[in-house]
């Protein structure tokens, strides 16, 4: 029993097939994040419309790997690890088509960006881009590796997204509010942020499921988070409310 | 201990020989310990224990030649039938290791019912089919008998298409209706065991629904284990699962357990069919 083939080559090769599938889709919407992300930090326009123009080919792909994955719960009767592995991939496929809407989401927005750079740093944007990044990369490793611990990784760093989030709210409403000027700017850096914070969520999201059909187990329902996101009170001073 | 009536064998109960603890438990209907079974010097079942619960549905899956035929074949002692054939161990029901040799086997395989792959219908009528096994341990007039022919073919849910030609013979009957007649016949004698080794793997998949969903509704009142090639039928009937490969049981788990996550790598293959 050494072997871990599938005795039917017809089956193995569509679970090759639906790896391979999603190993595509994972490269598209890494490179979109990427892109995306060198749309803001060099005002790259043309890495802007680049990433936009992707999304349509992660939307087929996510349309065809649900469309195998149901036909193999239909056709093959998967169990145990192939039907964990297939379940997984339905999602997974979910979580990179919203990865890559928030990608061109970013992009879009980054061309909205109308401001003298120096009047507003973006070296907070660029970490947590960079952080998002690595943990995206990472999460798509674990799915063409079924690398459980590697998933594991991502769903420990979603900490530190989430605290950059709530760093960067606070540092552009100071922008804001040092001068109205800023406010068109800051409020587009603060739905890319969003987006950002967003692409992390679906990375960690990845990361569990590739862990439950690595391992068949669950990890825990509460994930380590950050602070609090701030919101801002009438009087505009900030407050850290019990919410999530 | 002399070979006992029904309500001897269950008086016995109340003095167990062994393993006390299992034998009190209302969940645990066979408890298996430290079985092993040989075929002359063919060492066939390797130190099986498991519990079949109760009102359960217990599926034994494994490769042909695993061993799950022969244990369900222990639990009515039909080796008894075949010379060279032994078991040690301990397979407690109701108090009583059915291994001992004084046992009474005709009231034990009337407490342990056992249905086989192909149906196996008497050369007789639909009634009679029914009637023969209870007229054995029962002395019922014609009223209560037609009553009980009556009951077991609505259970099995064969009453509304045979209720007009009892006295037809059973072979002029479907493959779904013999095997459905065939369960009638071994529930007539109000078995507390149910055995069915590959039930439906002859019939049509409308027949095998059938049987399944009488599966359903049987375990209410019997304890049930069934051996199936299917996993799927396995996975839609059982309430546990136990893998068996080479005389060895691997792993035994709910079926949910079983099918989405098994704990053996032995387990995970022959599931996803990557053994050999």
């Amino acid at each position: 029993m050494a072997d871990r083939s599938h005795i039917v080559k017809s089956y193995e090769q569509e679970l090759g097939q639906l790896r391979s599938m999603m190993a595509q889709m994972g490269g598209i919407v890494e490179n979109q994040v990427a892109l995306a992300l060198s749309a803001i930090a060099d005002r790259n326009e043309e890495a802007a419309d680049a990433a936009a123009r992707q999304d349509p080919e992660v939307d087929q792909l996510e349309r065809e790997v649900e469309g195998l994955a149901i036909r193999l719960l239909a056709l093959r009767s998967p169990m145990a690890g192939d039907l964990r592995e297939i379940v997984a991939a339905l999602k997974i496929t979910g979580d990179l088509e919203r990865i890559g809407d928030y990608a061109s989401s970013i992009a879009r927005r980054s061309l909205r960006i109308r401001m003298p750079e120096n009047q507003i740093s973006l070296s907070g944007l660029r970490s947590m881009g960079r952080l998002v990044q690595e943990n995206l990369r990472r999460s798509i490793d674990a799915i063409t590796q079924q690398d459980s611990n590697r998933a594991m990784e991502v769903w420990h760093s979603d900490r530190a997204v989430d605290e950059y989030y709530t760093a960067l709210f606070r540092e552009l409403v100071t922008y804001m509010m040092e001068d109205a000027r800023n406010i068109r700017a800051c409020t587009e850096l603060l739905f890319i942020a969003k987006n950002l914070e967003r692409i992390g969520d679906h990375a960690t999201n990845i990361a569990e499921r590739v862990f439950y059909a690595v391992t068949g187990d669950n990890l825990p329902s509460l994930r380590p988070r950050g602070g609090p996101t701030p919101v801002l009170t009438a009087t505009e001073t900030m407050q850290e409310p019990d919410v999530r | 201990m002399t070979p006992g009536t029904l309500q001897e064998m269950t008086q016995d109960s109340m003095m167990t020989k062994t393993d006390p603890q299992v034998a009190k438990s209302p969940e645990v209907a066979l408890a298996v310990r430290n079985l092993n079974f040989y075929y002359g010097e063919n060492h066939a079942l390797h130190d099986i224990s498991m519990d079949f619960q109760a009102r359960r549905v217990t599926a034994m899956i494994g490769p042909s030649g695993c061993g799950k035929s022969t244990l369900l074949r222990i639990f009515n002692r039909m080796y008894d039938l075949y010379p060279g054939q032994r078991a040690t161990g301990e397979v407690m029901f109701d108090g009583r290791n059915i291994l001992e040799h004084d046992l009474d086997l005709n009231i034990l395989r009337a407490r342990v019912g056992m249905v086989f792959q192909k149906p196996t219908p008497f050369p007789m009528s639909i009634y009679d089919n029914i009637a023969f096994g209870v007229r054995l341990h029962e002395k019922l007039n014609k009223a209560d008998m037609d009553a009980r022919v009556q009951d077991v073919l609505t259970r099995v849910a064969l009453w509304n298409e045979v209720r007009d030609r009892l006295n037809a013979p059973a072979s002029g009957l479907s493959g779904g209706q013999q095997q459905r007649l065939c369960i009638a016949r071994s529930i007539a004698t109000r078995p507390e065991v149910l055995l069915l080794d590959e039930p439906t793997s002859a019939l049509d998949p409308i027949s095998t629904a059938r049987i399944e969903e009488l599966l359903d509704e049987l375990k209410e009142e019997f304890t049930i284990a069934i051996v199936t090639h299917n996993m799927q039928q396995a996975a839609r009937c059982a309430d546990q699962v136990a893998f068996f490969y080479m005389g060895r049981l691997i792993e035994v788990d709910s079926a949910d357990r079983m099918f989405t996550n098994p704990k053996q790598q032995q387990t995970q293959d022959y599931i996803t069919g990557r053994f050999g």
